[in-house]
């Protein structure tokens, strides 16, 4: 479990995060969603450690961050960044091995292994040999992808979940990519590991999460399940633009079209 | 027998060859780096022997060797003329090539990794000008003021000096061009010039307070040389580039990561803060114990580092090490060009790597305009 207790961030002199507190349970993949600079991106940072809050705290899996040494959260989660520039000629597969930095095994074969399959898992498996300065953007963030589980490779290790923090992993990737990618995250909250994704797509998010977070100005405004958060009072409280939520007949997943909207 | 034995060694080697390629194809250049390492091993050697044997004087190795393992007719065998230029001469003078070659090249690779730009080089964005400075002034203000360094470090405090001048440059540096984790290249390198033009004014100004004597001492420091080697100053260099080397190993996890960000190392579990500490200080000192032995040899941080990417790749635990042998090698190459291409006079060897890596600089400006990170 990740517990965020009345979180509040400064940056900059400025506060961007307001007492917010949330959870993230493993099994279960939780997404935030919201305006561009309500402060999920700033969230998802505080939650990884590479912020320092200014008041509340952070635990994962019962331990306080502040507790905890790199290398030890290293081991219990996994951060995919925005987007990643790299100037030096770093090969797709020596990119991948990055992600061993802090796990490595002494055995070359399972560690040869975990990148290969990482590589696979995110639909690059001829990939290997390429230079990633040469590769798009959809493909280098799937390659970082790729990085981090295979620091995360197991959901679970010695009894505790393992955390996937994923900021807009499906970004600049297309429709067919955006569905495998998605389908991945999901996949690792059934066996055991817990997902925080900030999110942009809506709709996507409707159809993969489990939990919907919706912040505005650094203040969570509704969280729950999608059906319960996706609605038109939310989108207008949220967005600022009036919009109709439909549900897809079957499931009951909510999805909502930009060509409903008034501004 | 040697026939077949011959056979299977080549075989041998065109199996090991064609493995390599396999790897090289899917992605895995880690056994391409120890190969290239072992060979730059056995470059490194052949060039330091060469290097002793060449020169204006007939002195001859082999009979330095049998004199070395006590030979009975010692005294024929090797006069002291040849001892003397061979022990106290050519000896000091590759040890010191091979010192600073390692020191500027490694220094080199670890400020491109922990700026993540393969332009960043102590020499390019000031931190030498820094180290210059440290020297001049321990040179020109001399004991009136610096008496109490000379007191607590004897032989040590010129390196010393030029190690201070070197790190509060890198710091400041650092401080101009690091914002949140980010570093701007553009920035870094014009601070780097415009640092570098401070230390040169200040440097400028003691020149013009500085007797005759001072000012062929400071006017060695410009060109860079590795004329005046000899055992006592190998004894104040040595330990201080020795450990800083002994350091870097331990930052290539570190480096690899870093160039993901600092943000992205620290998610790998990198404790970032304490590792660029290291970096920087380590960095200055290897600069600083360079530059008070050899003055301002430039490029080789440059160029070493990138040839050996093109090669093996950035990975920073077989970069490091080649850099070191390559960038060692390659000053003792230069030395020997600086002392016979003009011979019996002597070129400063700060002018036959700024011939050679200046245009070199170039083509990789050309070569991989996009790849800078500009």
């Amino acid at each position: 479990m990740i517990k965020v207790s009345n979180l509040s961030v400064r940056l900059g002199g400025r506060q961007v995060i307001h007492g917010i507190s949330l959870e993230a349970a493993p099994g279960a993949l939780t997404a935030i969603v919201g305006p561009n600079g309500c402060g999920k991106t700033t969230t998802l940072k505080a939650i990884s450690g590479e912020l320092t809050p200014e008041g509340g705290s952070v635990s994962i899996n019962g331990r306080n961050l502040m507790g905890l040494k790199p290398w030890e959260l290293a081991l219990k989660r996994g951060v995919l960044p925005q987007s990643t520039v790299i100037s030096f000629p770093f090969t797709v597969r020596e990119v991948v091995r990055l992600g061993l930095t802090a796990g490595a095994t002494s055995d070359a074969k399972a560690d040869d292994r975990v990148a290969a399959d990482a590589l696979e898992a995110v639909d690059l498996g001829g990939f290997a040999g390429r230079f990633y300065q040469e590769l798009s953007g959809g493909e280098q963030q799937r390659v970082q992808l790729a990085r981090v589980l295979c620091q995360i490779s197991d959901p679970v290790a010695d009894g505790e979940p393992r955390y996937l923090l994923l900021d807009e992993p499906v970004s600049s990737l297309d429709i067919r990519h955006q569905l495998t990618i998605m389908q991945l995250a999901r996949r690792f909250c059934e066996r055991g590991g817990g997902v925080i994704a900030v999110m942009h797509d809506l709709n996507l998010t409707a159809m993969f999460a489990d939990r919907m977070i919706m912040m505005k100005a650094g203040k969570i405004r509704a969280s729950g399940a999608p059906r319960d958060v996706l609605t038109d009072e939310t989108m207008e409280a949220v967005f600022g633009c009036r919009m109709q939520v439909s549900a897809m007949p079957a499931a009951g997943v909510p999805f909502v079209l930009p060509q409903t909207a008034t501004l | 027998m040697p026939r077949s034995e011959a056979l299977d060694r080549g075989m041998r080697l065109t199996a090991l060859a064609a493995d390599i390629r396999a790897e090289w194809r899917s992605g895995n250049r880690a056994r391409l780096a120890r190969v290239v390492i072992a060979l730059l091993v056995v470059f490194a050697a052949a060039t330091f022997v060469g290097s002793i044997m060449t020169g204006a004087a007939d002195a001859s190795l082999s009979n330095v060797v049998r004199w070395l393992l006590g030979a009975n007719d010692a005294d024929q065998v090797l006069s002291v003329r040849d001892r003397i230029i061979i022990l106290d001469i050519r000896l000091p003078r590759a040890v010191l090539g091979m010192l600073v070659g390692a020191s500027l090249a490694v220094s080199g690779v670890v400020m491109q990794g922990l700026f993540r730009n393969p332009l960043a080089d102590p020499g390019l964005v000031g931190v030498s000008s820094g180290a210059s400075l440290g020297a001049v002034l321990l040179i020109v203000l001399g004991s009136a003021v610096f008496g109490p360094l000379f007191a607590l470090f004897g032989f040590y405090a010129l390196p010393v000096a030029a190690f201070i001048g070197g790190l509060i440059t890198t710091l400041l540096l650092y401080r101009i061009a690091t914002r949140g984790g980010q570093t701007s290249v553009a920035t870094l390198l014009l601070a780097g010039i415009a640092l570098g033009a401070l230390t040169g004014a200040f440097t400028g100004v003691l020149i013009f307070m500085a007797d005759d004597k001072q000012l062929r001492d400071v006017t060695f420091w410009g060109l860079g040389s590795l004329a005046g080697a000899n055992w006592t100053k190998i004894a104040a260099a040595a330990p201080i580039i020795l450990l800083s080397l002994a350091v870097t190993p331990f930052l290539s996890r570190g480096l690899n990561a870093i160039t993901l960000g600092e943000a992205a190392a620290f998610h790998m579990g990198i404790p970032v803060q304490r590792m660029k500490n290291i970096a920087i200080v380590s960095v200055a000192a290897a600069t600083g114990a360079s530059v008070a032995v050899s003055g301002g040899i430039g490029f080789v941080g440059i160029v070493v580092p990138h040839l050996l990417r093109l090669v093996i790749g950035p990975d920073h635990r077989y970069l490091v090490p080649a850099s070191a042998l390559l960038g060692g090698t390659l000053l003792i190459l230069a030395d020997m060009i600086a002392r016979t291409i003009a011979s019996p006079a002597e070129l400063p060897i700060g002018i036959v790597t700024a011939f050679i890596g200046a245009p070199f600089f170039l083509w990789i400006l050309l070569r991989g305009r996009t790849n800078m990170g500009l």
